[in-house]
């Protein structure tokens, strides 16, 4: 560094917690406190980051930061919440627990042995990203060496964009050999998209079809052309291409809000695992956990007024399922955050970045560092523990009950979904590193040409898009990226968030975003 | 000895992790800046540099200068006076019209960092590289204007 006195400087190295890539940067410290980031040259990831890990300094830094705890938005000193947080788990058959990102396995170990501890019987994941449902994959870390022996490789999804450090390995392991095939499933045109051999744009949400036919499943009544928009020959021919190409491999990535089936997603990998012996590889932003119950089942708790407190850990619930608030009415929330909301009660915690522990990544399992110190109100997930009860315990970890799904029922629930055609639009989610959190850029929306034409959109209007639950006004981008009757919005921030409609999927007992029917208007 | 950010066309996966990085270290608009080129490719511009930069000649109280040595052309900030002629002369638009806090927002190659320009560190795909005259003379991605594999860029 020139121009400041080296001895002012200090730089802490940290592992990138904001994917499961976990690259490493340093955050670079002066005498007045955080400067920026540090692009090390010998960390993981060779210094590149992705707009996320630049971002990493603001957000340590960010004006939002929750220091204090909050009740509905009013500041309340630890020592008081930590009285009434004491009181709650006092009943504690009235008190549901449950955990989204930004646990470590160390501290979902500590919340589990607490539950236990202290009689808690219904714990659940709040995770509700669909990633969710591809853990089991991230138990077989992916290493370089998978693609070099490729010579076929599948991207579901935009993941360039949602994972630039992947691009790559993927560039130049295509660029290497002339008959190295990147196929890219999508029903966006993406950037991804632009740099595959064959782009295979399927109608929206239609991707686990498109996947189960590749795998040569019976889909019996189902007729997948017409329903993914793929030729029936292209997919005959790529579906024997792939047949026992176990060198090949499959890059995970849809995002939030973008399929109608997430559950129907993570089978669709594993049969296409299991007919091909492709390698599957989920690029995720976090996993998630298992809790003892699912959460639909802490919802009719709530219905039915047994359980009145809830305790989250994380951060995404409930700020980022706004559309819950309607199935929760009357329940106490007290969750854990590292941005300040005005909802509920609100308990300030370190980033994942100031933490030590494991994070597990696309690679296999790392270590937190713990060098960055977390603003001085906020408490890690033991303190808040150990503040509500004075033994401690190892709780028994709950295992992901085996569950079998009906594939058939499902495809042609998705053919239904997809036969009727309405005349509203269809909004799907994106995920693009680049709209972080709405830090470095607002929400785009994308729309076709011909219908900005039809509804009088000009390019950089702003407009209103409605759904059942909430509205928001965005500024559009037009592009042929998106189909006519298709709307993509990047699903970062609560209030695009909070417009996707969810489904509670009965058979896995899961909660589902999927692609949501809208109304939009020019603004004003 | 002069050395430039250069664009590997093949590479770039139009992330912007460059233009994060330019915006997270200066703390206002990113001075690497996406451009849509005729509905075909996403690209990162940012300044060259120029050796007979068009916007010095068009500042109007000498707030651009270029060091002979370095090549490097700089705005001062404390001399601009937001007038906005540099971005309207300079033919590659890498100077944003709207400006932040009234000064425009200027490339320094990232000067104040001994390891080189951010955007260079950060590129996921290792698009962006940092090169002297010599280097880029050996290096194909010199000359490389278009990209070579045909399905590159294709636009569906
Ligand atoms: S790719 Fe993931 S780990 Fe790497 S900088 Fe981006 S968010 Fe962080
Ligand atoms: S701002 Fe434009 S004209 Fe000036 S040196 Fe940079 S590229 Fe050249
Ligand atoms: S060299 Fe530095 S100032 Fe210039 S565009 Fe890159 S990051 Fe920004
Ligand atoms: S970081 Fe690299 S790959 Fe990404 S947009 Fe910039 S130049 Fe292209």
């Amino acid at each position: 560094m020139k121009n400041i006195d080296p001895k002012t400087i200090t730089i802490k190295r940290a592992l990138c917690p904001f994917c499961s890539f976990g690259c490493e940067f340093g955050i670079i410290f002066n005498d007045f406190g955080i400067k920026g980031v540090e692009y090390v040259k010998d960390g993981n990831s060779n210094g590149r980051l992705c707009p996320r890990g630049s971002a990493a300094a603001m957000y340590l830094d960010h004006p939002r930061r929750s220091t204090m705890p909050l009740k509905s938005g009013k500041a309340v000193v630890w020592s008081k919440m930590a009285k009434e947080l004491r009181k709650v788990v006092g009943s504690p058959k009235s008190v549901a627990v449950t955990f989204d990102r930004n646990v470590t396995p160390e501290e979902y170990a500590a919340i589990v042995g607490f539950c236990d501890s202290v009689g808690i019987g219904y714990t659940a994941s709040t995770y509700f990203e669909p990633e969710h449902n591809l853990r089991p994959f991230l138990e077989k870390p992916f290493a370089p060496a998978d693609l070099d022996k490729a010579k076929i490789a599948f991207v579901l999804g935009d993941i360039f964009n949602q994972a630039p450090m992947s691009s790559r390995a993927i560039i130049e392991w295509k660029m290497k050999d002339k008959k190295n095939e990147l196929i890219a499933i999508d029903s966006l045109n993406t950037h991804t998209a632009g740099f595959a051999s064959q782009f295979l744009r399927v109608n929206i949400g239609t991707e686990p079809l498109l996947l189960l036919a590749l795998a040569q499943e019976n889909l019996d009544g189902v007729d997948i052309a017409k329903v993914t928009g793929i030729d029936a020959r292209v997919v005959k021919e790529l579906s024997n291409k792939i047949k026992n190409s176990s060198k090949g491999v499959i890059f995970a990535s849809l995002p939030f809000g973008h399929t109608y089936d997430p559950g129907l997603y993570a089978e669709s990998l594993d049969r296409m695992h299991e007919f091909s012996g492709m390698k599957v590889v989920p690029f995720v932003e976090f996993a998630g956990y298992e809790g003892s119950q699912p959460f639909v089942s802490i919802m009719e708790m709530v219905k039915r007024k047994k359980i009145k407190n809830l305790i989250n850990f994380g951060e995404l619930f409930p700020f980022y399922y706004p559309q819950l608030a309607g199935s929760l009415k009357g329940l106490n929330i007290y969750a854990t955050s590292t941005l300040k909301h005005t909802d509920h009660t609100l308990l300030p915690v370190p980033l994942s970045l100031e933490k030590e522990g494991t994070v597990v990544t696309t690679f296999g399992k790392r270590k937190l560092t713990g060098n960055i110190e977390p603003p001085s109100g906020a408490k890690s997930v033991e303190a808040i523990l150990s503040m509500l009860s004075s033994g401690s315990s190892t709780g028994k970890m709950p295992h992901a009950v085996e569950k079998k799904i009906d594939v058939k029922e499902r495809a042609r629930r998705i053919a239904e979904i997809t036969e009727t055609k309405k005349k509203s639009f269809k909004l799907v989610g994106e995920k693009v590193a680049y709209n972080f959190l709405g830090f470095l850029e607002g929400e785009i929306l994308k729309i076709n040409p011909y219908d900005a034409t039809e509804l009088g959109i000009g390019a950089d209007d702003i407009v209103t898009i409605k759904s059942k639950y909430d509205a928001a006004d965005l500024p559009v981008r037009i592009t042929e990226d998106v189909d006519q009757g298709l709307l993509a919005a990047p699903a970062e921030t609560p209030a695009v968030r909070g417009l996707f409609e969810y489904e509670i999927d009965s058979e896995l007992q899961a909660v589902n975003f999927i692609p949501t029917e809208v109304k939009i208007c020019r603004k004003g | 000895m002069q050395k430039r950010i250069v664009l590997d066309l093949d590479l770039c996966c139009g992330c912007r992790s460059c233009e994060a990085a330019c915006k997270a270290a200066f703390k206002g608009e990113a001075r690497i800046r996406h451009g849509d080129i005729a509905g075909v490719a996403y690209l990162p511009l940012a300044c060259k540099h120029c050796k007979q930069p068009l916007c010095l000649a068009s500042c109007p109280v000498e707030a651009i200068t270029k060091d002979d040595n370095t090549g490097l052309v700089t705005r001062s900030a404390m001399v601009c006076i937001g007038c906005k002629s540099c971005a309207f002369a300079c033919p590659f638009g890498v100077i944003d019209a709207p400006l932040v806090r009234h000064i425009s927002q200027k490339c320094s190659l990232c000067a104040d960092r001994d390891e080189g320009p951010r955007c260079v560190a950060a590129c996921s795909s290792g698009a962006l590289q940092w090169l002297s005259d010599e280097e880029i003379e050996q290096h194909e991605v010199g000359m490389r204007m278009v990209s070579k594999d045909l399905f590159f860029r294709r636009k569906a």
